[in-house]
């Protein structure tokens, strides 16, 4: 246990064993693959042609932000060329489907139906549709384990949208809420203040939306002021994910630099 | 050693793990039971000529994958376990249901609080971990599970 837990030398062993659970995992999760199959077959014609005409005009109109965007993104190129700064390349993604959640109410983890062999590495940060969702913290071969940023042992530095200002938002243990630490009571934050990930740290990529706040208190006699915020993404709905590669995601210095001591 | 009853135990030790990951609505995702805890308990008290200690290891290492616990964790636990079943072995043979069920509900959580101090102790990780709820649905599954368990078992016998 403790070799496991302090050197790398048991990760093979662990990640052989893997492929023996990988026969029980997929039978286990074939009654939920043909119900999630019976529901979207027995659809209704009317139903989807509905949803076609839906999904048609929302794909018209994120194409039409995507035109914007590339101008945007050729403007900040250019911006950042003239400020000597380094270009900011796009992520590369790989879409990953939920397959099981942690029963145990005190953490937050889910299972994702990628792994190892689809090139996923423990520290990689992992997305849905609104925002991030997490990262992943054990990987096996077909399969890995992601810690949602709802839970109370995890934390992401974030920035306000509106204004830069930085903060560590930690997890609770509650889906719904994140709670800001550190804070002082003068930091210009306000109720519905975008945050989004600062990229501070290392571990995961600047710029993607965290959460949104819902309440801020300034407590007179208190250094910090009590901020929640609700993470911006479905943690509890979504089931379609994207685990991202960015070149710095998911990096983090070396252990001995930020390891306590004492 | 009979083969038959080997592929029997096996296929037992399988459906608990099938049953281990089956994933459940929200309405009832309380309900988990520790079905390879109770499969365990069949096997070392109807076959214990092929359930014994050895399967702590092979049991334990892939539970710990399965809940990316330490490496050695739950093989320690299990080593527990099957350790007390064998030696209340005759009490439990003569004991009633209820009996059984209660002695099984304090082996379960005596695997849980174990749990807890150990990861407190050896890994320094103060997580709460579940007592009573294991331990409660493992006791109440145990009637079903060993009538089904022991037809299965002496059928074959």
């Amino acid at each position: 246990m403790w070799l496991d837990q302090n050197t790398s030398y048991l990760k093979p062993v662990r990640y052989a064993i893997g492929y023996v659970l990988v026969p029980p995992q997929k039978i286990a999760l074939a009654p939920q693959s043909v119900i999630y199959w019976l529901g979207d077959s027995a659809s209704s014609r009317e139903k989807l042609m509905k949803q076609n005409d839906q999904l048609r005009s929302r794909n018209f109109i994120l194409e039409n932000k995507v035109q914007r965007l590339a101008a945007l993104e050729v403007e900040n190129m250019e911006l950042r060329k003239l400020l000597s700064a380094s270009t900011k390349v796009q992520d590369d993604v790989l879409i990953t489907s939920v397959t099981a959640v942690d029963p145990d109410p005190y953490t937050q983890q889910i299972i994702i139906d990628k792994g190892g062999s689809d090139g996923v590495f423990v520290g990689q940060p992992v997305l849905d549709a609104h925002g991030l969702l997490g990262q992943v913290i054990d990987v096996l071969p077909f399969s890995a384990r992601v810690l949602m940023i709802a839970d109370n042992n995890h934390a992401i530095p974030v920035q306000v949208n509106r204004n830069g200002v930085r903060a560590v938002a930690v997890g609770t243990g509650s889906l719904s809420q994140l709670d800001l630490i550190y804070v002082p009571n003068t930091a210009d934050i306000k109720v519905g203040d975008t945050l989004i990930s600062s990229g501070l740290g290392g571990r995961y990529p600047a710029g993607y939306p965290v959460a949104e706040v819902t309440t801020v208190e300034n407590i007179p006699g208190e250094s910090y002021a009590t901020i929640h915020a609700k993470p911006t993404a479905h943690l509890d709905r979504s089931r379609h994910l994207l685990l991202v590669f960015t070149h710095d995601a998911g990096r983090v210095p070396p252990v001995e630099l930020w390891q306590d001591k004492s | 050693m009979s083969m038959t009853r080997l592929f029997y135990a096996l296929g037992m030790l399988f459906l608990a793990f099938v049953l281990e990951h089956l994933p459940l609505p929200p309405i009832i995702d309380w309900f988990q039971p520790g079905w390879i805890l109770l499969v365990v308990t069949v096997l070392v008290l109807v076959t214990p000529e092929v359930a014994g200690m050895w399967l702590c290891i092979p049991l334990g290492l892939l539970l710990d994958i399965e809940y990316s616990a330490p490496l050695g964790l739950n093989v320690m636990l299990m080593a527990v376990y099957i350790g007390m079943l064998q030696l209340l072995y005759r009490r439990l043979y003569l004991f009633n249901i209820l009996q059984q069920a209660a002695t099984i509900f304090m082996l379960v959580l005596g695997v849980q609080v174990l749990r807890y101090w150990a990861m407190v102790v050896l890994i320094g990780d103060p997580r709460p971990v579940m007592l009573l709820t294991p331990a409660a649905l493992t006791a109440l599954m145990w009637p079903w599970v060993y009538a089904v368990g022991y037809v299965v078992l002496q059928r074959i016998r």
